[in-house]
């Protein structure tokens, strides 16, 4: 008899997030066991004993997935663990801490869409800001940005210290060229949005952070995207479902348009749900983390 | 393909109850996941987590329990869960704090039943001592049986502490429309004179009431003890009764015992996660719907 595919969920938070939870389920693996509160130092050990009490053939039926809420956290993580495996008891890891990497490659990657067909432009020759920018999802965001060629802002709101220190932290360690700053009224917004080509909103949910007051100062505007699905919505005038509409309310950016969450998440569920496959039909182990997530969402979107 | 069906159980405990899991898998749920140690201001954010990740399809495939020990902290928390809902993205939770709700439901169904079979009365008017009633089944059983139209008192050692519990049970869970009081044990020999009913739910192996205080009760009628372990809460009264009278009482009152209660709590709680299963729009459960299906049942059920 085959094997139940068992999927071991590591977490360093108190919780595992449901969302995860649902996605690996709807994925096609049988059994999910939840491990919360789980240090760094833990992951080499629980690595490897979930790797010898299988053959090598129980490879595709057994995975680890990285939550939590901190991208470096993660990577640490899945570093880690991919250090502990001993060919050939070797299993597939997936970090996705937040969903954020496959929601930040999903965003990126409409993003990008809609820059071609709408601008016929590339990421390479545009500005992009990221408001939100020093959460999970702003910095997967940046990271996957400016790897992608665009000049990258990260945007805080409230200091351009700690921007400034996360854009050098992840620059430092994956090859990113991420500038940092902050907005902390309509005023400093207006004057960072004034000449960028791109927004992404990765701001906390049920916040609005971008108005049309702001919008209004954009002259050069050409996609905003939006990853809040809890109203009140993180930039006025883009609708959930929206893909490529045009941002109106962005009266002196020549053809700017929108993206809006549900569509994103469309492609962000997709992905998710893609790569949580790959786990159970992989011959050979995938250690998959925000690249491996942008390669997938431009094949998606 | 339809999905698997998800429940995602939160408890405010260091644990789940195995009780509650093993009712859940039982019930349908084909993976049942704990979330320990939840804090209330986590709730938002788990429910939002859960809501965003399926179909709206198949968000009727997906559930949320909250267990937990604490009455008032579970209605909150279910309170906040539904308001974390943003529709359409919206599933059905179900509290049930230490299986309170519904072992709540059933002793006051099963009470109910035996007024209406030995007595053919209702629990309208009628006066419910419940003693060690300031837990979480004592709580909610004098809300259950006020809301039903007794007048209920709960007893408890310390009167202000009881006095605090009826007030909450009045104000919080009955919404200001019924009025629980409140009595200290030390006076329940004057109490027992009127009573017609007893609940007896508090700790196992504490005997509340006495063969004497029985003897004394000129128009008690149904004396329920959900304590299972000897001795039992209600002398006289152990935990195979099911509407069998109780030895030395003079208004012939009828005892119900642990496992009978326990028997309808069982069918009310496996009903009522069925129902998460099957609904088509969501459902929020607590005490109020467990006592509905624990009156289904036993009126489907009657001999």
């Amino acid at each position: 008899m085959e094997k139940r595919s068992i999927l071991h969920m590591l977490d360093p938070m108190p919780h595992n997030s449901p969302f995860d939870i649902n996605m690996a389920m709807d994925a096609g693996f049988e059994v999910l066991m939840p491990y919360s509160n789980v240090k760094l130092d833990s992951v080499y050990a629980l690595t490897q004993d979930a790797i010898f009490s299988r053959s090598p053939a129980g490879v595709k039926r057994t995975g680890i997935f990285i939550g939590g809420r901190d991208f470096a956290l993660a990577m640490d993580m899945l570093d880690a663990s991919r250090q502990a495996m001993v060919p050939p008891f070797e299993v597939s890891v997936f970090a996705d801490p937040s969903g954020a990497f496959t929601t930040a490659a999903a965003l990126v990657a409409c993003v990008e869409k809609e820059l071609l067909s709408h601008h016929g432009k590339k990421l390479e020759e545009c500005t992009a800001l990221v408001f939100g920018g020093t959460g999970p999802v702003g910095i997967a965001t940046g990271v996957i940005a400016s790897l992608a060629g665009a000049k990258t802002t990260l945007v805080d709101h409230l200091s351009a210290e700690t921007a400034q220190e996360v854009a050098k932290a992840y620059n430092r360690r994956f090859g990113s060229t991420l500038d940092g700053n902050c907005a902390r009224n309509d005023a400093e917004k207006a004057e960072l949005v004034a000449d960028t080509d791109i927004i992404f909103c990765t701001a906390k949910a049920g916040i609005q952070v971008i108005s049309g007051t702001v919008l209004k100062a954009a002259k050069q505007l050409k996609v905003a995207g939006d990853v809040n699905a809890v109203p009140p919505l993180g930039i006025e005038g883009i609708k959930r479902n929206d893909r490529g509409v045009p941002l109106l309310l962005a009266e002196n950016a020549q053809g700017a348009v929108g993206v809006g969450s549900l569509a994103i998440g469309n492609v962000k569920y997709q992905l998710q749900n893609t790569m949580l496959n790959l786990m159970l039909t992989t011959d050979k182990p995938l250690y998959m983390d925000f690249r491996q997530a942008f390669i997938n969402a431009r094949e998606i979107a | 393909m339809e999905k698997p069906f998800i429940l995602h159980m939160l408890t405010t405990a260091k644990n789940l109850s195995p009780f509650d899991v093993n009712m859940a898998l039982d019930a349908g749920w084909l993976t049942a996941l704990p979330y320990i140690n939840v804090e209330a201001s986590e709730v938002q954010g788990l429910v939002q987590d859960a809501i965003f990740s399926r179909s709206t399809k198949n968000l009727k495939r997906t559930g949320i329990f909250i267990g937990g020990r604490d009455t008032k902290q579970a209605m909150d928390m279910l309170k906040t869960a539904k308001h974390s809902m943003v529709p359409p993205f919206e599933v059905s939770v179900f509290a049930d704090p230490s299986g309170a709700f519904t072992t709540a439901a059933g002793m006051v169904a099963a009470v109910e039943r035996e007024l209406l079979t030995k007595f053919n009365t209702t629990l309208e008017g009628k006066n419910i001592l419940a003693l060690g009633g300031t837990g979480p089944v004592g709580q909610a059983a004098a809300v259950i049986a006020a809301q039903a139209g007794a007048n209920v008192m709960i007893i408890g050692r310390q009167l202000e502490k009881a006095q605090a519990i009826a007030d909450l049970c009045s104000n919080e869970f009955g919404d200001g429309k019924i009025t629980v009081t409140a009595g200290a044990d030390a006076d329940k020999a004057e109490y027992i004179k009127t009573a017609d009913v007893v609940f007896a739910t508090g700790a196992a192996g504490i005997e509340l009431l006495s063969a004497e205080l029985i003897a004394s009760a000129p128009q008690l009628k149904v004396a329920a003890d959900v304590n299972a372990v000897p001795p039992a809460g209600i002398a006289g009264v152990d935990a195979f009764h099911n509407g069998t009278p109780i030895a030395g009482s003079i208004s012939g009152a009828v005892g119900i015992g642990a496992l009978a209660i326990g028997n309808v709590k069982y069918q009310a709680q496996n009903s009522l996660l069925k129902k998460m299963l099957n609904t088509e729009k969501p459902v929020y459960l607590h005490f109020e719907h467990a006592f509905e299906v624990a009156r289904d049942y036993l009126k489907a059920n009657a001999s």
